[in-house]
């Protein structure tokens, strides 16, 4: 068991920088997923914690202790590869032994512990198959198997559901929590999914062109993210951003854009700054408009319905403002209806327009 | 997957071109074989039979026993053997250096290295004999086992490293994290998973030593430290050529090559394919 720190990690191939100023602390037997899109260097910087990749500046600390200097194998870390890495010359059981017949365990110890792996990941049957044999499935379970056998301090996973269809996928993803829980061990993870790390992590570690983003709780990238990227990229469907300013209005505050304009909780501080409202699409009410009556609210077109079982998408356009509503798939609109809308003004995120940052 | 079709003209059309083309290579095996059976009279005769009239082995009994040849044999075993051990173990290293590090000359190194294989070989033989006599050298194992193990080098360089290209990284990154230094993974992924690869190169450094004249014609000058092939053409025109003992010697000579061929084939055909990773 053991936390993993890391000190202003940066990391440069060549002249092009991939990491720059990396300050993390993983706490013992926490579950953090690094999360990003594709190329913002968080396998990188996975790597670098292993010890496969040098970093070109800070420090790694594993368990307290400065780990800069050391090889992979003395890291007393194991990992799980996006493309599994199964040795194929070699059966499942020598794959799980392989890392405990170098290190010198007596036979009995090696055999107790590939049995005890393989029960718990239900790959008894397979022990004596080669990696060709095994779907991708049983494969993604040999390698974890291959990873627990070693009881290493930290285990670091390299988006190791991306190979596997969607189905199974959501399986593992089960699985890999149970196995959290049950072997209580410090999990470093990295996934482009946010909807992984959603339903995996203890804390998020959100990154976005090697820098790192923010870092909290699933429920706080969630609610109160740090900026306009961390916004977008967690939560699905995307969050709304508009762009608008902020005016007094008289004790209160509104946000005005071209053609919207709330009334915003806060006072006018801010008054005059230009700023992105962000809204999630679950906090935007829509009503269809009474008959003869007079809107409340904002009136919306519908461009476009999306249903997606018991929800469904609306594409709403105020004048040329465009927003996304997810409602309930009950009630009853179609393309080309006008509709009212809401905002739930307590989910208003606003964020300065220069920076991204949230106010 | 392999599927069974019943025969069509297609596929009869090809078997009979791959027939004819086997028989066209084995024929001269079976004149040279036939020709080792005649009787010492008849050896110029014109006659076609297989086994020829009063055919018997004498003549594999006079190889054996009036020249040196299991000398010879013995020469070019030694010589064949380190050859293809040193070859095949310098090339498995250097061509892991160039498939996995990026070093100042890696790529002016490998475009060199096929350079080299540009230059004919008769080219090359008179400064490889001044270098190996500089080294005082001639007439032993080791000048012929330098001069044939650096002459095979690129080749297998180039086989390997391609090969190495296709086993993905992480398998000994895996090995690393695992345990092992980065000589380890070598040994224990990299050389397994390449053994098509590395047979290949066996194969190509074993033949290329095995029936090398001209480099061990300038280089050996003593008789007994004579290949097989120098002693073999000895045999030929002293006085008359002995047609019978030299096609004896010749289907002798075959027999390691074989072997080592047939043991060779199951790694080419293993079909250790990278299955481990990926879906
Ligand atoms: N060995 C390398 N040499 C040069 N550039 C690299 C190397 N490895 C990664 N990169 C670059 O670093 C960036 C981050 O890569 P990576 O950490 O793999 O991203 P991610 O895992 O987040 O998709 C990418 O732009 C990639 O092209
Ligand atoms: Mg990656």
């Amino acid at each position: 068991m053991a936390s993993v720190t890391l000190h202003g990690i940066g990391k440069s191939f060549g002249d092009t920088e991939v990491l720059s100023q990396v300050d993390l602390e993983v706490a013992d037997r926490e579950f953090l997923v690094f999360v990003g899109p594709s190329g913002c260097g968080k396998s990188t910087l996975l790597r670098i914690i292993a010890g496969l990749e040098e970093a070109s500046g800070g420090d790694v600390l594993i368990g307290g202790q400065r780990v800069n200097d050391r090889s992979p194998r003395d890291r007393e870390i194991a990992m799980v590869f996006q493309d599994y890495a199964l040795y194929p010359h070699m059966t499942v059981e020598e794959n799980m032994s392989f890392g405990l017949r170098l290190r010198g365990l007596p036979q009995g110890e090696i055999r107790a512990r590939v049995s005890q792996a393989a029960g718990i990941l239900q790959i008894m049957p397979l022990l004596k198959r080669t990696p060709r044999q095994l779907s991708g499935g049983q494969r993604q379970r040999v390698a974890i198997g291959r990873a627990i056998v070693r009881k290493p301090k930290v285990f670091l996973f390299d988006e190791p559901l991306s190979n596997l269809d969607a189905k199974l996928r959501e399986e593992m993803r089960v699985e890999i929590a149970k196995l959290h829980q049950k072997l209580r061990t410090t999990v470093i993870y990295v996934t482009h999914d946010q909807i992984e790390a959603m339903t995996l992590a203890n804390r998020i570690a959100i990154l976005n062109k090697g820098r790192l983003q923010q870092v909290g709780a699933p429920e706080e990238v969630f609610g109160q993210p740090a900026n306009t990227f961390v916004a977008g990229f967690i939560g699905s469907p995307t969050m709304n951003f508009v762009d608008g300013a902020i005016e007094a209005n008289g004790t209160g505050a509104i946000f005005r854009a071209k053609t919207l304009c709330l009334n915003i909780p806060g006072d006018a501080a801010a008054h005059g700054a230009s700023v992105i409202l962000g809204i999630r699409p679950d906090h935007v009410w829509v009503s269809a408009l009474e008959e003869g009556q007079a809107a409340q609210g904002i009136v919306a077109d519908v461009e476009v319905v999306e249903l997606l079982g018991s929800k469904k998408n609306l594409h709403l356009l105020i004048g040329d403002t465009r927003l996304l509503a997810s409602v309930d798939a009950s009630i009853p609109v179609r393309a080309g209806d006008s509709v009212s809308v809401r905002l739930k003004t307590g989910a208003i995120r606003l964020f300065d327009k220069a920076s991204g940052n949230r106010l | 997957m392999v599927e069974r079709r019943a025969p069509n003209l297609r596929g009869l059309v090809i078997h009979g071109l791959i027939l004819f083309a086997c028989l066209v290579c084995v024929f001269p095996l079976l004149r040279i074989f036939s020709v080792s059976l005649r009787p010492g009279d008849r050896i110029i005769s014109t006659d076609l039979a297989l086994i020829p009239a009063g055919a018997s082995f004498a003549a594999y009994g006079k190889v054996l026993k009036q020249t040196n040849f299991l000398l010879w044999l013995w020469n070019s075993l030694v010589i064949t053997v380190t050859t293809s051990i040193i070859g095949v173990s310098l090339a498995s290293t250097a061509a892991y250096a160039f498939s996995r590090f990026r070093f100042p000359g890696s790529k002016l190194g490998l475009a060199l290295l096929l350079g080299t294989q540009m230059i004919p070989a008769g080219m090359l033989i008179l400064p490889l004999f001044l270098m190996i006599m500089r080294l005082h050298l001639t007439n032993t194992y080791l000048g012929m086992v330098i001069a044939y193990s650096v002459s095979s080098l690129p080749f297998s360089i180039w086989i390997l490293k391609g090969y190495y290209d296709t086993i993905p990284r992480s398998l000994e990154e895996a090995a690393l994290v695992d345990g092992t230094d980065h000589f380890g993974a070598f040994l224990r992924i990299v050389l397994p998973l390449s053994m098509p690869a590395l047979s290949i190169a066996f194969l190509f450094n074993f033949t290329q030593a095995w029936n090398e004249y001209l480099v061990a014609r300038v280089i050996l000058t003593n008789s007994l430290m004579y290949t097989w092939p120098l002693g073999l053409f000895g045999l030929q025109g002293q006085y008359l050529t002995q047609w019978g003992m030299f096609s004896a010697s010749a289907l002798l000579v075959t027999i390691p090559v074989l072997g080592v061929f047939l043991y060779s084939s199951k790694w080419l055909i293993s079909g250790l394919t990278l299955g481990g990773v990926k879906g």
